[in-house]
């Protein structure tokens, strides 16, 4: 029990990494209906520059604070010479598109960074044992700045009128012209939200499970996995779409064999595609995908 | 026949030369080249993927890991000889392809690319968890190829074995986009509800493209496995799949010749790049050739995104013969007598003598409804078509005369209701479905299949009536067929006074020709039930008489044909029977004279004002002219 306990615990705080990189998957394609495989390279990014800043003598906190922006900066940056200049957006171009970028992005990290993987420092704190579960502090970090960034990120979407106007551009981009909202900057804003999240899923993961120019990948699929779980537009099944990855992946991991961890997700993604493609929450009728 | 030796020209040509380059080029430059042709083979068949089925699979490199390990299992395991293991070994990863494209090709979009990227990672932790697959350190020792007395060890001889694989491997696939399976997909790609409408089942050709696809990925992972002698971990990993992917794009989308030009440059560079960037960054190490992938791969697709194969065009049309101006041919009309003579000997090429006895039911609609959130677009429609006859459908703009169509057509599942044609139940199917059963269409707003001709669209609608699969088409032998097909296709366009124009691009038609051009489609599938979207729009007065003129005809060798149309005299002159919808309820249905004197029509029509002095024609053309 305790066991198990263990596992999903530590399966959560994972899960809720994977969660904040899903809702970048949805802030983006519910605006651009574009799915950006640069996605998960933004937390790779970001954990690896952090780690960076404080081996340069920046105190942790001070280097979150100028990486996390830093990496926004460049997720629209990115998007503004990469996206922006297509004409006609095919699903086939933009995945073509992102991945090219992903692939640079990642050779990048290799060349700056080498191929090793790195950890940041944990965030300050004690561990706690709590009934026979050992909770490691940075566990809790992880799960505090999680629910506090998924919320306020839920929070724009669902209840400002600058968030619901976001959607509305990927709705009926004409009619959102018509009422004063433009494509260019709903999009600025929807790949300045994504960097947003990767970046901090990027920085608080690190301590515990590494950056390095590979991580972006996984991470980013798992983060894809759980976002396809809530039909890639809708954030609250995203965020718990990637907790219940996290749980499940670790209770593979610590059931069966830690080697099939990474094999976990994309079992989810086929067994979703194929019962529930329009992700759990979602209607199976109507228009046709 | 000369025609059928040209097209074979290219590929001896090719196979001359990689001899001779195989022969006289420096041993590290072969080296690369066997490389190209190994991983050539993998993208010309994600080339036929991407070109044909519209997907993307960004995890190719599955594939070809599933072809080398069931190869390294084989030989080195079960010592199985070359020749028995490597038919398996590529069915290995047919069948792989086959289990994860039945769920995930039913779904458009980015699905299959992602489920793809997913499934090299399973792969991968597949074989490095596997003991019996050697874990981290993989199969090694596989032998050498050797038949024949001669052992295929050397580059050179390994480059010579490669070539006719890939010679013919590049020759069959051509002969694929060619064929009645390219044709159709080809047209799914540029507008899928047409090519459906036209009988095309897009998922069932999708399904073995892709298939295919990976067969050509695992008979590269089988002379993967031989030229290395080992197999491990590392052929599943992302790198690969990116390195074929940009073999494709870079070469250029849809042409399958790209893919082998994109797989020498793409080797190249891998080379060229793992040497340099160590050079210009000391401290590089590991895949530093991704750097060179990931920026070409980006800017092929901003600039130049139909890869080399477009700057090849671009070449050839500057400095090749100026191509024959198309604009401005199509002056010479062909007049109405021609026309007319024309017709009846198309009409005997085409029409089909099993059209059901006039005066059964052909078509039943009954309770068909369609609701958008509290939107209803069409409630409750009953209605009884038979055969031979020609009822038109009108009504004002947003009566759901077009939701009628797309239910029908299988274009749109219904919320309620049902649609028999010819007794069986169509509703909520595929368009594929009614097309198969006789049903086609045409549509209001124009799909025609843009990236061909006027000849090429029509060939489409003859998807129905040949068979020709994807094994006859790869290896030429639907000649016949496709001559047959030439024929009707023809006597189509022909039907439609096309005749000046079957081969000019679709695309520089004017908006009435190409809507022309869907009727002869039409026509061409040899329907039963012939349902028209608004066919006399943007057509001049002479151009609609025809059209009425032929319509009679076609009806008179028994074909069922509803109409939408906003040209009411028109309507009233052709129709046996007119239905009226207003507001998604049909409010009147009748011969034209009981229609056009129900006071219910002329109340939808004018409003229940008394004084309005605007005749429901009047009113009902004007809508027509405002679309």
């Amino acid at each position: 029990m305790t066991d198990l306990l263990q596992l999903v615990f530590a399966g959560l705080a994972q899960g809720a990494v994977y969660g904040l990189v899903a809702l970048g998957f949805v802030a983006i394609f519910a605006v651009r209906e574009i799915v950006n495989l640069v996605q998960g390279e933004y937390a790779a990014l970001a954990g690896l520059a952090a780690i960076s800043a404080v081996g340069a003598g920046l105190p942790l906190l001070v280097a979150i604070i100028v990486v996390v922006p830093l990496v926004v900066g460049v997720a629209v940056l990115i998007e503004r010479i990469t996206i922006a200049p297509i004409k006609k957006m095919t699903p086939l171009t933009s995945i073509i598109l992102t991945l090219g970028v992903s692939t640079a992005v990642k050779a990048l990290m290799l060349l700056i960074w080498g191929p090793e993987a790195k950890g940041l420092p944990n965030f300050p704190g004690s561990d706690i044992v709590l009934g026979g579960v050992s909770i490691r502090s940075q566990e809790l970090w992880v799960l505090g700045i999680a629910a506090i960034v998924g919320y306020a990120v839920i929070w724009f979407y669902e209840h400002t009128v600058r968030g619901k106007s976001l959607r509305a551009c990927a709705e009926q981009p004409i009619a959102a012209r018509l009422v004063g909202i433009s494509p260019r900057t709903a999009t600025v804003v929807a790949f300045a939200i994504a960097g947003f999240v990767g970046a901090v899923a990027g920085v608080v993961g690190s301590p515990i499970y590494l950056s390095s120019w590979t991580s972006g990948l996984t991470m980013g699929l798992k983060g894809f996995v759980a976002a396809t779980l809530g039909g890639l537009t809708s954030l609250r099944v995203a965020m718990l779409g990637g907790l219940a990855l996290g749980i499940l992946e670790n209770l593979v991991a610590g059931y069966l064999s830690s080697g099939y961890r990474d094999a976990v997700a994309f079992v989810v993604l086929v067994l979703v595609l194929l019962f529930k493609p329009h992700g759990l929450a979602g209607k199976s009728s109507g228009v046709r995908v | 026949m000369n025609h059928m030796l040209r097209r074979q020209l290219p590929f001896v040509l090719l196979a001359i030369f990689l001899v001779v380059f195989g022969m006289v080029a420096p041993q590290n430059v072969v080296d690369i080249g066997v490389y190209a042709l190994i991983y050539g083979l993998a993208a010309i068949g994600l080339s036929l993927l991407m070109g044909l089925a519209g997907q993307v699979s960004l995890g190719h490199a599955a594939f070809i890991a599933v072809g080398a390990y069931t190869q390294a299992v084989l030989v080195s395991k079960a010592n199985l000889p070359f020749i028995l293991a490597a038919p398996i070994s590529v069915v290995a990863a047919m069948i792989v392809a086959l289990i994860v494209g039945l769920p995930l090709l039913r779904l458009r979009g980015h699905f299959l690319a992602l489920a793809t990227l997913g499934l090299g990672i399973i792969i991968g932790v597949i074989v490095t968890e596997s003991e019996f697959l050697g874990s981290t350190s993989g199969i090694y020792g596989l032998p050498n190829i050797s038949f024949g007395g001669r052992a295929y060890d050397s580059a050179q001889e390994y480059f010579m074995l490669l070539t006719p694989f890939v010679v013919i491997g590049l020759w069959l696939a051509v002969n694929i986009v060619k064929s009645r399976t390219g044709r159709a997909l080809s047209a799914v790609n540029d507008s899928e509800t047409a090519a459906e409408c036209l009988g095309v089942d897009t998922f069932a050709l999708r399904l073995r493209v892709f298939v295919l696809s990976a067969g050509y990925a695992g008979l590269a992972g089988v002379f993967y496995a031989h030229w290395l002698t080992i197999v491990n971990p590392s052929v599943t990993h992302f790198e690969v799949s990116v390195k074929i992917l940009l073999m494709v794009v870079l070469g250029g989308l849809g042409t399958v010749w790209g893919a082998l030009i994109g797989a020498v440059a793409v080797q190249a560079l891998d080379e060229g790049l793992r040497a340099l960037v160590p050079i210009l960054i000391p401290s590089a190490k590991g895949e530093v050739q991704l750097i060179g992938f990931g920026v070409i791969l980006v800017m092929v697709i901003i600039l130049m995104p139909g890869g080399l194969a477009q700057l090849w065009q671009r070449l050839r049309s500057r400095f090749g013969p100026a191509g024959a101006s198309r604009l401005g041919q199509h002056e010479h009309e062909i007049t109405q007598e021609e026309q007319r003579e024309l017709l009846d000997k198309s009409l005997g090429i085409l029409a089909r003598t099993d059209h059901e006895p006039v005066g059964t039911t052909i078509l039943e609609i009954n309770g068909l409804t369609k609701r958008y959130g509290g939107v209803t677009a069409l409630d409750d429609l009953n209605l009884d078509i038979k055969a031979g006859e020609i009822v038109a459908l009108i009504g004002p703009n947003g009566a759901g005369k077009t939701t009628a169509f797309n239910m029908i057509t299988g274009v749109l599942p219904p919320t309620e209701g049902s649609v028999k044609i010819h007794g069986k139940e169509v509703a909520g199917q595929l368009p594929h479905v009614a097309a198969a059963l006789g049903a086609t269409r045409t549509f209001q707003n124009l799909q025609t299949f843009k990236s061909t001709t006027v000849l090429g669209n029509v060939k489409v609608a003859r998807h129905l009536r040949s068979k020709a699969g994807l094994l006859r088409g790869m290896f030429m032998l639907d000649r016949a067929e496709e001559r047959h097909i030439e024929t009707t296709a023809q006597a189509a366009v022909d039907a439609m006074a096309l005749t000046p124009l079957a081969d000019h691009p679709i695309a520089d038609l004017a908006f009435g020709k190409q809507r022309q051009v869907e009727v002869a489609r039409a026509l061409a599938l040899e329907p039963s039930l012939l349902l028209l979207d608004e066919p006399m729009a943007g057509l001049s007065g002479p151009e609609r008489d025809s059209l009425s003129w032929l319509l009679r005809k076609v009806k008179a060798t028994g074909v069922t044909i509803v109409l939408v149309e906003h040209d009411v005299a028109a309507v009233m002159a052709l129709a046996d029977r007119v239905a009226v919808l207003d507001d998604g309820k049909l409010i009147s249905l009748g011969t034209p004279a009981e229609v056009t004197n129900d006071p219910v029509v002329i109340a939808a029509y004018l409003g229940t004002d008394d004084d309005a002095e605007a005749s429901p024609k009047d009113r009902v053309t004007t809508q027509g002219g405002a679309q």
